[in-house]
């Protein structure tokens, strides 16, 4: 499904933020890329997002070459098989919460009542769509994950990245959170998490554990 | 030469398009020379996205060219209440060597940048953007035009002589004079208006053997060969005089301002005509510009043909 | 062209909100640059219309003599020979002039008038209709009777001659100019009465006004008249239109200066705001990126931002200058202009009358000038790189 071949990612000149990454993910899989900060796995999940382009090597997502695309692809490609779910969450806090999760659905111009169903159908999802008219900056720090995690997918995406998304929450936010992750799992959903938080490296739905340290693996 | 508002106008937002219309250029050269799709360093990515700069400064100069190629039509009809012995724009444009130099190379610019949007939107349709390399090195050479006009331009303004007479339509347009374009008017009405409608019929059955080909050179014959009949024939019906050829003062408010509709109209049909004969469209986008040519096209001939018709209903004879 | 994205409109709006106090300095300055413009050109197009509709009242060719490159008496015995020029109708000796009245620091404008003579303007026909003027009598409009009140002239008046005699003359009647402000200091008074005023001998006047049959000629017989009387100034109607037409000195190099300066300045403060992004104002343009908009979608969206602050900015500005100018007849700037150009702002109404091509003058001056300020700035968010917001 998700595949890395020789990929480096190098800034500038001399910062060497990925070395000669190979990685293979099958669809389904729970991944977690696990290493302290600056190790690396954010410029991961940006490659597989298509959000920026390796140096060297190729990113290859469900057999299409993705690290080539011109600008208006990849947004296209990240928009209809990448969900994300940050650390900070990233909602606009002034917006309400359908308009933030038919956010990247902005750009398509689909006529209304279809942008309302898919609102209405994510939401439901994830047990917010009572909220629906509220302003996000009025919702809980649990109420926001869920419009996070909803927004993520908002288009049905075969892949969901999350970086470090429990590095805010308290433990029972956290466990919320990976119960989300169950079941989209369960889903057939290939989930790539980023993060050094313990709780996720004694979970029995991890299919893989990948330690990075100074952008190579271990 | 002297200044009123509009001039000033004119030239303010020129030396805007100078402006933004060289940074695009040298951006476009850059990509011209020095763009690798299949490279990955950060100078080709810097290039990418100077590519889209480039592609909003030219979309921008488009999108203002038009209401400002209205305003300058409008200037040039304002100032023949300046010039003496100007009745209508066509007067103020044969003040100077400058003047049917500048507008033909402005229609002609619009056209160019026109093709150029089209072309880029078709480019950005596909993965590898096959155009890429072509657009801008158009671009380039539009850069180029676009500097001329804008030189010709100053020169026009700079050269106007209130103190000078001018001519007007009556003796720039009249069949009596020893012009080529004299001897163009003087053709008989039945040759002009045979082949003006022969082409338009070729049109309409091109049109259903989707021939874009044959279609778009058509279409270049036709905006010519209207053109003419719309001095030669068609005007004296708006007129409703004989001897008045005058393409400029159909602009004027005395005939409702039916001149910008009929160039529009004229100028748009035969643009997507023209234009589906370079670009290999896919079929859906190729079959909605040639209904979209093919539409305006016909509004066109309809309206032209209006008024000879109205005024033969009206007065029982042709003039 | 696509069909306008609602959605990505209300994103714009949205935004624009959520950074009131940028926006509100950007349309500010917008709408101050538009508001000057509209005014400049909103007081001078009404100005000229006014002046070139005062013309219609008068005669079509005015022939003055000139002495030492100044006005002086006309004699009668030419009008005879320019009756003589073909399209010329008809045409008379005028006797007519100002009068400065310093003890009130007042000008006068005299009109001499003869009793059967054909009068051009519909005020002093109306006025001839109602009174008839012997030699010692004078009508004199309402202001010019309050300015004589005031100087303890109630009944008659004494004009000072040239001689240093005085001419005395009764006031008749004092009339009403109604919306005429330009004739608010007028006196009419018999021609032989006003020469002895002038110090006029009696077969000479100011000029003479002559009537054209073919108003196209205009232009040709004064081409003829200058050749016959060298040393005559002619001016017809049309000259007088086109001179109209460039009352408003937009040759000088101080307008032309002033002007490009502002939008110059305009341009700067547009680009400098715009650039200024606040790194929450990055974040949120790499979280959009990051769930699925492309560089052109963000500049989509950033062009509805600069639609919206330009018409609402330009509607605005033109609003103020409307009421400024019309409403509130332009206090302060419009004597500017008047003063540039020896009028008087008193003596004008400045009635409403807006060219629409001003209007797209105006519109193309500001909002694409708005525009371009803001492409640069636009790209350079558009294009920010995502992959930090994943931090």
């Amino acid at each position: 499904m998700i595949k890395l071949e020789n990929v480096s990612k190098i800034y500038g000149k001399n910062i060497k933020a990925l070395q000669d990454i190979s990685l293979k993910f099958a669809e389904g899989e729970l991944i977690i890329l696990k290493g302290v900060s600056g190790s690396g796995k954010s410029t991961i999940l940006s490659l597989i997002a298509g959000l920026s382009k390796p140096t060297f090597g190729e990113v290859i997502v469900d057999g299409k070459k993705i690290s080539k695309l011109p600008d208006h692809f990849a947004a296209s490609y990240r928009r209809d098989n990448i969900g994300i779910v940050f650390q900070k969450y990233n909602l606009i806090p002034e917006l309400s919460v359908q308009e933030n999760v038919l956010l990247p659905l902005f750009p398509l111009n689909l006529p209304r009542e279809d942008m309302r169903q898919k609102a209405k159908k994510v939401l439901e999802m994830f047990s917010i769509e009572h909220k629906s008219s509220l302003m996000v900056r009025n919702l809980s720090g649990g109420e926001q994950q869920r419009v996070a995690i909803s927004r993520a997918n908002i288009n049905d995406p075969k892949i969901i990245l999350a970086d470090e998304p429990t590095a805010n929450l308290d433990e029972k936010l956290s466990r919320e959170f990976i119960e989300i992750l169950r079941e989209l799992k369960s889903k057939n959903r290939t989930i790539v998490v980023a993060t050094h938080d313990p709780l996720f490296f004694e979970l029995d739905f991890v299919d893989k554990i990948v330690n990075i340290e100074h952008g190579k693996l271990l | 030469m002297f200044l009123t508002p509009e001039i000033i106008t004119l030239s303010i937002l020129n030396l805007l398009f100078v402006v933004f219309a060289t940074i695009a250029f040298i951006n476009s050269l850059k990509i011209v020379l020095k763009y690798d799709a299949n490279a990955t360093s950060s100078y080709q990515y810097a290039l990418e996205k100077k590519s889209y700069l480039s592609a909003t400064i030219i979309k921008f100069i488009f999108y203002v060219k038009i209401p400002l190629f209205i305003f300058f039509v409008y200037t040039l009809d304002d100032l023949s209440n300046i010039l003496p012995g100007a009745m209508c724009a066509a007067g103020v444009v044969s003040a100077t060597s400058y003047g049917t130099p500048l507008l033909f190379l402005k229609i002609l610019n619009l056209y160019v940048f026109a093709f150029w949007i089209v072309l880029n939107d078709e480019d950005m349709k596909y993965e590898d953007q096959p155009y890429l390399k072509q657009k801008f090195l158009l671009f380039c050479v539009a850069y180029f035009l676009l500097i001329a006009e804008i030189i010709v331009e100053s020169f026009m303004f700079n050269g106007m002589d209130i103190n000078s007479v001018v001519d007007c339509c009556g003796a720039i347009f009249s069949t009596t004079s020893a012009t080529y374009l004299a001897e163009i008017l003087s053709l008989s009405p039945k040759i002009l208006l045979s082949i003006f409608y022969g082409v338009f019929i070729l049109l309409v059955l091109f049109y259903f053997l989707k021939n874009r080909y044959i279609y778009a050179v058509l279409n270049i014959v036709f905006v010519l060969i209207a053109l003419i009949t719309l001095i030669a024939f068609f005007g004296t019906y708006i007129y409703e005089q004989p001897t008045h050829h005058c393409p400029f003062c159909l602009l004027q408010r005395d005939y409702n301002y039916i001149g910008y509709f009929l160039y529009i109209i004229l100028f748009v049909g035969t643009f997507f005509g023209f234009v589906i004969g370079i670009i290999d469209f896919q079929a859906k986008e190729l079959r909605k510009r040639f209904n979209i040519s093919l539409l305006y096209n016909t509004i066109y001939v309809a309206l032209v043909t209006y008024y000879p018709i109205a005024y033969y209903l009206k007065n029982g004879v042709w003039l | 062209m696509n069909k306008i994205n609602f959605y990505l409109l209300e994103y714009a709006y949205s935004y624009i909100v959520r950074h009131k106090n940028k926006n509100i300095f950007i349309v500010t300055v917008f709408t101050l640059l538009v508001a000057l413009l509209s005014t400049l050109f909103f007081i001078t197009s009404s100005l000229q219309y006014e002046l070139k509709e005062r013309i219609s009242n008068q005669s079509d060719i005015v022939i003055q003599n000139y002495k030492a490159g100044m006005p002086a008496a006309i004699d009668t015995a030419l009008l005879d020979k320019l009756l003589e020029i073909e399209g010329i109708t008809a045409g008379k000796l005028e006797v007519k002039g100002k009068y400065y009245f310093s003890q009130k620091k007042s000008t006068f404008y005299l009109l001499g008038v003869d009793a059967f003579e054909m009068q051009d303007d519909p005020l002093i026909v109306k006025l001839l209709d109602q009174y008839d003027l012997s030699d010692s009598e004078m009508l004199v409009s309402k202001n010019v009777k309050d300015v004589m009140n005031q100087a303890y002239y109630k009944e008659y008046f004494n004009f000072i001659k040239p001689d240093g005699s005085l001419q005395k003359v009764t006031i008749k009647a004092a009339f009403d100019v109604g919306n005429r402000v330009e004739l608010k200091n007028l006196i009419i008074m018999s021609k032989d009465t006003l020469r002895k005023i002038f110090g006029y001998s009696a077969n000479k006047g100011s000029d003479i006004a002559l009537s054209v049959a073919n108003k196209n000629e205009l232009d040709f017989i004064s081409s003829k008249i200058r050749l016959l009387l060298p040393n005559a100034k002619v001016t017809s109607k049309d000259d007088l239109l086109l001179e109209y037409d460039r009352l408003f000195d937009y040759d000088s190099g101080v307008f032309l200066s002033l002007f490009v300066i502002a939008l110059f300045t305009f341009f700067i403060i547009i680009y400098d705001k715009a650039n200024g992004l606040s790194s929450e104002e990055k974040r949120e343009i790499g979280i959009l990126k990051a769930i699925g908009w492309c560089v052109e979608d963000v500049l989509h969206a950033k062009f509805y931002e600069a639609s919206l602050l330009s018409f609402f900015a330009f509607t605005l500005g033109i609003a103020i200058a409307f009421v400024y100018v019309f409403v509130f007849k332009a206090p302060l700037l419009g004597a500017i202009f008047t003063h540039e150009n020896m009028l008087d702002i008193q003596n004008f109404q400045l009635n409403v009358h807006i060219e629409l091509s001003y209007i797209l003058l105006i519109f193309l001056l500001s909002v694409p000038v708005y525009i371009a300020a803001t492409l640069i700035p636009s790209w350079r968010v558009a294009t920010l790189d995502a992959d930090e917001v994943m931090r």
